[in-house]
């Protein structure tokens, strides 16, 4: 059987697997909650309080329905172990200059994120990305100034 | 007399404890939203008894530990963990593509415990500011629901098209509890479920329209890329303060006092605002994605917990989203806590408890919920994530809630409460899809109907 796939409510499902899972919802939720209704009203004096009590059932029985279905069903996801590579950390970087601007310098950064970009192994590309950005500067002052987006777009976060 | 206090204390403590522990497990799945999830169980938890401290130790650590819990799936996977997540989506999703996902998580859950800790006592105190106000704006009530209602769609995504919705919102609901009542069927429950879950309905309904069928359809399933796993600190307990910088702490610090005096605006909006102002006076890249996102999940938190308790301890009423939407059952529980327009006497937390209560429990719900949820987050955020998306499929999560929506449709009306749950749902739904009339105005619209178009007929008859 070929899968049939819809995004609905953020996710992906499958059209038969869903129509499944909503029928075991109803008929396992609905089962506990009358099933402890019944039996509690016999057993419980006050019948607001079985009620209740047959609710939280009811609620127990939604959960069992959930993992039942998660038996049942296999999320239609698919799941990679993400590494970033460096050749698109360059990319990100070159991104992060559109968006903010000026990338700041490392000398501003407090010793305490100073470490934890060293332990990141990210301090390395901050620093080589200054290097190039000053040896940019000093060769060509005009091309620089005018790389630096509008001071609006900065304060914005780049945001759209 | 004091083995008493000391029930009331350990239920208290206990209660505080469940709700951490159940938040937490539902924070790590993704786009399970608060109001679907925070407000049924509270209401549970006040229709079966539990004595007042219980219920407000339920609800904020429930709370606060589904606030760590969601940055999981923020962090690592890149999805959103409900809607209070999508204003750190940017700085989250940069960070994961410099490789340090990690680094995100946890700048953010450590702004959100100091974030927390500061918020309670301040909600507190400005909650004690605001009550001598509070009498007036009781006997103002229906008015003040309206102004709420008007100023909430105003600031919703849809403008002025939510505030003219807001019309055929609140006749639906006028009209639906006029045809129950002729059954003798009163609901409550029913219409704050309805509009929590409405986009899933308006979602359902769409399948089956061949149409939105078609524009639904996918030809693969989602890619999710779950991002290394790195431990940076022996032990299991971690330090916030060691996580984050000094710089980065007082900016958290100070951005959650700020934010802990507004309780009438969207905590989202609170969110974009306050990561503005902080990004702006960071210079370093790198530093200022680990600040803003420390700071911003630190407003969230904030917020939620000043919207949550501010209107409660002066008013008791539910003037604010969070109010009106996830903490609603803290107000407004029939037959336990009731809020009556009329008179503007309200019966519910606010009376039960005093202010040096709301305090103490307070903060004890929310160091119970950094106990459980920031170790656990901190430690085991990889394996969580990965369980999840591997194990617990879409279907799975929509079977819950259409177990939910059954269960409690017919507990509080039968056949009558769950034909109210789809109309509402559907309504809500479609409209917070096509003109951003959200959850939050929705809440804002029943409180309307219940409470403001009672008193406008009297008005008009007299």
């Amino acid at each position: 059987m070929k899968q049939q796939l819809y995004e609905v409510w953020g996710d992906t499902v499958d059209s038969r697997h869903l129509g499944y899972s909503i029928l075991i919802g109803a008929v396992v939720s609905l089962s506990a909650f009358f099933i402890a209704q019944h039996v509690l009203l016999g057993w419980v004096a006050s019948a607001q309080m079985a009620r209740a009590y047959a609710m939280l059932v009811g609620i127990l029985g939604c959960l069992g329905a959930g993992a039942i279905s998660a038996c049942l069903f296999k999320p239609k996801r698919i799941v990679v172990e993400h590494q970033a590579d460096p050749a698109q950390r360059a990319l990100l970087l070159q991104e992060l200059k559109e968006e903010f601007g000026d990338l700041g310098t490392l000398a501003d950064l407090p010793a305490s994120t100073v470490t934890e970009l060293k332990e990141m192994d990210l301090y390395e590309l901050f620093a080589a990305e200054e290097r190039a950005a000053s040896s940019v500067r000093a060769e060509a002052p005009h091309a620089n100034t005018l790389a630096v987006p509008p001071a609006a777009l900065a304060v914005k976060g780049g945001r759209p | 007399m004091t083995g008493l206090v000391l029930d009331q204390l350990l239920i208290a403590l206990g209660m505080g404890v469940l709700g951490a522990m159940i938040f937490a497990g539902i924070g790590l799945i993704s786009g399970s939203d608060e109001t679907t999830t925070l407000a049924p169980l509270t209401l549970l938890v006040v229709l079966l008894g539990v004595p007042a401290p219980g219920v407000l130790t339920f609800f904020l650590a429930g709370a606060v530990a589904k606030h760590m819990t969601h940055a999981v799936p923020t962090a690592l996977l890149g999805i959103p963990g409900d809607t209070m997540a999508t204003p750190l989506m940017r700085e989250a999703n940069l960070l994961r593509n410099l490789g340090v996902p990690h680094i995100a998580l946890r700048k953010m859950i450590s702004g959100a415990v100091i974030a927390a800790l500061i918020a309670v006592p301040l909600a507190v105190l400005f909650a004690v500011m605001l009550g001598p106000f509070g009498d007036p704006i009781k006997r103002a009530a229906p008015w003040v629901f309206l102004a709420a209602a008007v100023a909430i769609a105003w600031f919703s995504k849809g403008r002025l098209a939510a505030v003219l919705a807001l019309i055929p919102f609140v006749l639906v609901i006028v009209g639906l509890q006029a045809v129950t009542a002729q059954y003798g069927v009163k609901l409550s429950v029913s219409y704050f479920l309805g509009i929590a879950i409405g986009p899933l309905i308006a979602a359902l309904f769409s399948l089956l329209a061949p149409n939105e069928r078609q524009a639904m359809s996918r030809t693969q399933a989602r890619t999710f890329s779950l991002s290394p796993d790195v431990k940076g600190w022996g032990g299991y307990f971690p330090n916030p303060l060691r996580v984050l910088d000094r710089k980065q702490a007082l900016w958290t610090g100070a951005t959650a006092v700020i934010s802990s005096a507004t309780f009438v605006f969207s905590p989202v909006a609170m969110t974009v605002i306050m990561g503005e102002v902080v990004g702006a006076r960071v210079k370093h890249v790198y530093h200022r994605l680990t600040t803003v996102i420390a700071a911003r999940n630190g407003v969230t938190e904030a917020t939620y917990i000043a919207e949550a308790l501010i209107p409660l301890i002066a008013f008791g009423l539910p003037l604010s989203p969070v109010a009106a939407g996830p903490a609603a059952p803290l107000f407004n529980a029939p037959p336990r806590f009731t809020v009556d327009a009329a008179s503007g006497q309200v019966n519910n937390l606010h009376n039960l408890l005093s202010t040096w209560e709301f305090l103490g429990y307070g903060m004890a719900a929310v160091i119970i919920a950094v106990l459980v949820a920031y170790p656990f987050t901190m430690n085991y955020a990889h394996r969580a994530a990965s369980f999840v998306s591997r194990k617990i499929s879409h279907e799975a999560v929509i079977s819950t809630f259409v177990g939910l929506i059954l269960v409690i449709g017919i507990w509080e009306g039968g056949a009558l409460g769950l034909l109210v749950i789809v109309t509402v749902g559907l309504l809500g739904g479609l409209l917070s899809r096509f003109v951003g009339f959200n959850i939050g105005v929705q809440f804002m619209g029943y409180y309307t109907a219940v409470l403001t178009v009672p008193a406008l007929a009297a008005l008009l008859a007299g």
